[in-house]
């Protein structure tokens, strides 16, 4: 299946998910957002341009979008929102479990130079909120250790809001 | 005392006293010293030291020698205090500078998202031990229209009220395209005006542009240059703006930040080595992350940088953290670009004030009402700390002034602490009998034999947390200067590393050492970082530049208290053409 590109002028990852949220279930469905032109692009790959919603112009190979499509296709860019098994990640779960039952390909931890794996019997907080990345050609989660020594998603559900200025 | 008047300020000082305010309290000794205020007890203790004061009876010459600098500042002027500067007791002067504490990011309650009185944080940051500090209200529509204008009476105020921690007026820019910034002026008749103007016509927020593009890019580098228009016009003595919280959102690209530079690096400085909110991280606080870095790319964010970039180390800023990263890659051209380090105060961790409800119509008002005693219990959600509490950036300062306070931070003679790690350092590069201290450049022939020479007083006495802290470890961070990069994107250099840790093994008293940095070939900087020593891990360039730096601080479990640094601005030195 082809990854296709759209450019929907989405300035947030909230209004793209958002707008992701009300594609049909496919099976087989990765769909990420991409950073590029000052815009949020989507990228999809295992969906029929037939099954989008009326009216959703699907980028071509040139500008942001066509950019977006080639880093999904390449595995260097693109942040999942919706793939497979992503129903799965609320609650805790441990990473083996994670890797077996999700398109996440692997788990890292930051904070060393190498980000090092995972490991196996590590468990993942999921917050329900889980949004791995194509890097290396790898659907990639990265992680940071909780005070309770899990591990969590670099990327929290919630930051501090910006409405706040700090 | 100074090391000799400011040749302008005698006689209209000697004016304002006879004419305007008749003979300060502090010298009239017909005013017993029960009467005075602790301060000026203080001060009159001061000047009888000083063998200015008799037992009694107060020469005329006095008063207008040692005027309150509250007093002048309220009605003046352009100037400082009067004709000399002053060393308050407890600032000893070393190679002929004053080490002043500031912080110059605080937000009152007019800022939409604060709640304290100038006088609040002026009180707060005097006991905690500021010399200097720097009102910062954010940019907005609100605040651009009434906020500027009505802060000013309250810092004028404070300023006559304490008169041993000088009170600048500034504000938080939205940078156009980019992150917050502190602007500060040099206090003066145009002060507000000039922020004024300047917010009206560069602040991102108040004009609409803060997405980021090469339009809005342009509009801040054009603030800056209005900045050093309204100094070289003299509309205001001096300006000076640092980036704040720098990578916190990835929205400031190392272009960017260089472009603010270039523009003026007489104006723009610098930026927060570290950023403020260190409480925010507190395992029972807000369970955030330190300095509520716990954001993730968007879409104005620089793509380059890695998700590392997003969290603080240490404390510090990844910029700052970084051995080999972005400030390093901007020492290596030779950019002056200095590192601060400050509260961002705006709601106290664990403090019993609220705002008042109602809270008073900001939009409205230009701030919220004053806040109120809040029944007793302890905000443990806030993530700030009182300005002085717990970061420091000191400023090597000719005397006690507004002037050599600015004059200090331009030329980088500083360094920054948190939690009172150490009392003060001495840092010098030499040469045969010449040297220079941080923010300098030693130029010597090349084959000139060049050492560091470093002198740390230890905590002589506890922090705000009640305890002394115990200094670890000093590391000895050497960069090649590589010259101007082509690529204004560049956030690493290759050629920096820690090259000595000296491990700490006194627990008081004075620490001394010397390392060696060789015959001088090529032109390098050297700078300095230390640590407590209770959370570290190797650099993200790789335990060969840097094998035990600051660890990533992980969100909900990060105590500012027991993970505490300090960094040094560079020097440099280079060859003879």
């Amino acid at each position: 299946m082809n990854v296709i590109g759209l450019d929907l002028g989405h300035t947030t990852t909230v209004e793209a998910e958002h707008w992701l949220a009300h594609l049909p279930p496919v099976l087989g469905l990765v769909a990420c957002t991409h950073f590029g032109a000052g815009r949020v692009l989507i990228t999809l790959d295992g969906l029929d341009p037939s099954r989008l919603p009326p009216e959703t112009g699907v980028a071509g190979p040139e500008g942001a979008a066509a950019e977006a499509v080639r880093q999904h296709a390449d595995g260097t860019g693109g942040r999942a929102v919706r793939y497979p098994g992503v129903e799965s990640l609320v609650g805790s779960l441990r990473v083996d479990e994670v890797l077996a039952g999700t398109a996440i390909e692997r788990v890292l931890v930051m904070g060393l130079p190498d980000r090092p794996e995972a490991a196996p019997d590590a468990i993942l907080d999921t917050r329900a909120f889980v949004r791995p990345q194509w890097m290396d050609g790898r659907l990639t989660l990265l992680t940071m250790p909780t005070p309770d020594g899990h591990i969590a998603p670099f990327e929290v559900p919630n930051p501090t809001p910006c409405c706040a200025f700090h | 005392m100074g090391p000799g008047p400011h040749p302008h300020s005698h006689d209209h000082e000697h004016e304002h006293h006879d004419h305007l305010h008749g003979t300060p309290a502090v010298v009239d000794m017909s005013i017993p010293d029960a009467e005075l205020s602790p301060n000026d007890v203080s001060r009159r203790r001061f000047l009888r030291g000083a063998g200015v004061l008799g037992a009694a009876g107060a020469a005329a010459a006095a008063a207008s020698a040692f005027a309150t600098p509250g007093v002048a500042m309220a009605n003046d002027d352009d100037h400082d205090h009067g004709p000399f500067g002053r060393s308050w007791a407890g600032h000893t002067r070393r190679n002929g500078y004053l080490w002043l504490a500031g912080d110059h990011h605080i937000h009152t309650q007019y800022s939409n998202d604060a709640q304290y009185r100038v006088i609040d944080h002026v009180q707060h940051a005097n006991a905690y031990g500021l010399d200097w500090m720097v009102i910062t209200d954010h940019g907005s529509v609100a605040h651009a229209k009434i906020g500027v204008d009505k802060v000013n009476p309250d810092i004028v105020a404070a300023r006559g009220e304490i008169d041993d921690t000088l009170v600048f007026q500034g504000l938080e820019w939205n940078i156009p395209g980019a992150e917050h910034g502190t602007v500060f002026v040099h206090p003066g008749p145009s002060e507000v005006a000039v922020l004024k103007e300047f917010e009206n016509t560069y602040d991102g927020v108040v004009v609409g542009a803060t997405a980021s593009n090469p339009t809005n890019e342009a509009l801040a580098v054009a603030g800056v240059h209005f900045l050093a228009d309204a100094v070289s016009n003299k509309r205001v003595k001096d300006a000076l703006f640092l980036a704040n919280h720098p990578a916190r959102k990835g929205i400031d690209s190392p272009h960017e930040i260089r472009a603010w530079r270039d523009a003026d690096p007489r104006i723009a400085i610098g930026m927060e080595g570290a950023p403020g909110h260190q409480a925010a991280g507190l395992v029972n606080g807000a369970a955030s992350a330190r300095g509520f870095y716990d954001f993730s790319p968007s879409a104005d964010s620089f793509p380059g940088y890695p998700a590392e970039s997003y969290r603080t180390w240490g404390g510090f800023d990844w910029m700052t953290s970084t051995v080999g990263g972005l400030w390093d890659s901007l020492l290596a051209e030779g950019k002056a670009w200095w590192v601060t380090a400050n509260s961002d105060s705006h709601q106290v961790y664990a403090d019993i004030a609220v705002r008042p409800t109602p809270t008073g119509d900001f939009n409205a008002n230009g701030r919220y009402d004053d806040p109120v005693y809040g029944g007793g219990a302890l905000a443990t959600t806030n993530g700030d700390f009182w300005p002085g509490f717990y970061s420091r950036t000191h400023v090597g300062a000719s005397d006690f002034s507004y002037a050599a306070v600015m004059a200090g931070l331009r030329a980088g003679r500083v360094w920054v602490d948190h939690g009172r790690l150490i009392d003060s350092i001495d840092v010098k590069v030499r040469t045969g009998g010449s040297w220079v201290t941080l923010g300098d450049t030693l130029v010597a022939r090349r084959g000139s034999s060049v050492q560091l020479v470093v002198t740390i007083d230890l905590a002589s006495g506890p922090n705000w947390a009640q305890f002394i802290p115990v200094l670890s470890r000093v590391d000895v961070i050497r960069g090649a200067v590589t010259g101007p990069v082509a690529n204004k994107d560049s956030f690493t250099t290759p050629d920096t590393k820690v090259v000595q840790s000296v491990e700490v093994t006194k627990k008081s008293g004075q620490v001394t050492f010397t390392y060696d940095l060789g015959s001088l070939d090529e032109g390098f900087y050297v700078r300095l970082r230390g640590t407590d020593g209770k959370r570290q891990a190797p650099g993200l360039m790789g335990p060969a530049v840097d094998p035990v730096g600051p660890a990533m601080d992980l969100p909900g479990n990060a105590d500012p208290w027991t993970d505490l640094w300090f960094y040094t601005n560079p020097i440099w030195v280079l060859p003879h053409k």
